[in-house]
């Protein structure tokens, strides 16, 4: 026999569970039912919350970009254009304005957006004006096209 | 707009719009789209579904919808009471003579998304099937919507000149050809 005398018997556990059980469970605290208080389920519950947190890294880029793209649609109907029509002729227009910064503009610049539309307009009607109109510039816009004086 | 003050700024800008739609002569799914953006707030550049910026929209003369096509005698409302034997199926007439709010209703609440802001949406969407409207109501609007259908006129409501004026495919033949 090894253990001959009392103090042989003692085990130590390891002196720090406190603090390795409040490291799962302070992650866990604003959750539903028992898996806030007990730790098996919530050492559960905290795992899942972890890998739900790294996915929607990526997806709240995508949530992000959508909500951009939604508000810059209101925006422009707003003004009388569809999304579509004003992302295509803000690019053929050589406008390299990103959706985050057009839905700030939306919201925060009401005018800096509205001029924005209007270029667009003025491109998109483009067409219709060389064919139909007289050759001049659409008044109050820039143009490609610009007139050294 | 820029001299308001901030507060002043930001009441404008949440405050919450009342819309009315005159619904005689127009398609009730048009009509349903229409509603269905104003109650979420997507024609807001501020939009936030967790934001809840949608308005009120107040739809009149919901008796007077007009269906294209057949869909009168062919469009089917489906339902069930949850009894055996308990499924109901109704045509859109048969609907529309029960409960003339109906078929805007139903085709608003398919038209939201599907999640818990559904019901305070359909609380602020308000029906009438004639075009008598409560004070309250009358109160409250603040910008009439332009009809998403033209209505077409019928040939007696077209004046002598206009039916003068409209062009012909052929000349007539005069009056002495025999």
């Amino acid at each position: 026999m090894v253990f001959l005398t009392l103090s042989c018997w003692i085990r130590n556990r390891g002196p720090d569970r406190y603090w390795k059980v409040q490291e799962v469970l302070s992650n866990a605290r604003h959750f539903r039912g028992r898996k806030n208080r007990c730790y098996s389920l919530a050492v559960r519950a905290v795992r899942r919350a972890f890998v739900y947190a790294t996915k929607a890294r990526k997806i709240k880029r995508r949530n992000m970009r959508t909500l951009w793209i939604s508000r810059i649609a209101a925006a422009s109907r707003e003004h009388g254009m569809k999304y579509p029509a004003l992302m295509h002729n803000l690019v053929k227009s050589s406008v390299e304005v990103n959706r985050r910064v057009l839905s700030d503009l939306a919201i925060t610049e009401p005018k800096s957006f509205l001029s924005l539309a209007k270029l667009a307009r003025a491109r998109q009607q483009e067409g219709f004006g060389a064919a139909l109109g007289d050759g001049k510039e659409p008044p109050g816009v820039f143009s490609r096209i610009v007139t050294l004086q | 707009m820029s001299s308001f003050t901030k507060s002043a700024q930001q009441w404008a800008t949440f405050a919450r719009s009342w819309y009315l739609i005159d619904a005689r002569m127009q398609p009730p799914g048009k009509i349903a789209t229409m509603c269905a953006i104003r109650l979420q707030g997507k024609h807001k550049p501020i939009y936030h579904a967790l934001s809840d910026v949608g308005d009120h929209v107040v739809v009149m003369n919901s008796r007077h919808i007009a269906f294209s096509g057949n869909k009168w005698e062919q469009k089917m409302y489906s339902s069930h009471t949850q009894y055996p034997g308990g499924f109901k199926q109704v045509t859109a007439t048969q609907l529309h003579s029960k409960d003339p709010k109906a078929i805007v209703k139903l085709a608003v609440y398919g038209m939201l998304p599907r999640n818990l802001s559904r019901r305070t949406m359909m609380q602020r969407l308000h029906l009438f099937p004639e075009d008598d409207l409560p004070e309250d109501i009358l109160l409250n609007l603040t910008e009439e919507l332009p009809q998403p259908r033209e209505i077409p006129r019928r040939l007696n409501e077209y004046s002598q000149e206009e039916r003068e004026a409209f062009p012909t495919l052929w000349t007539p033949l005069p009056q002495t050809f025999k």
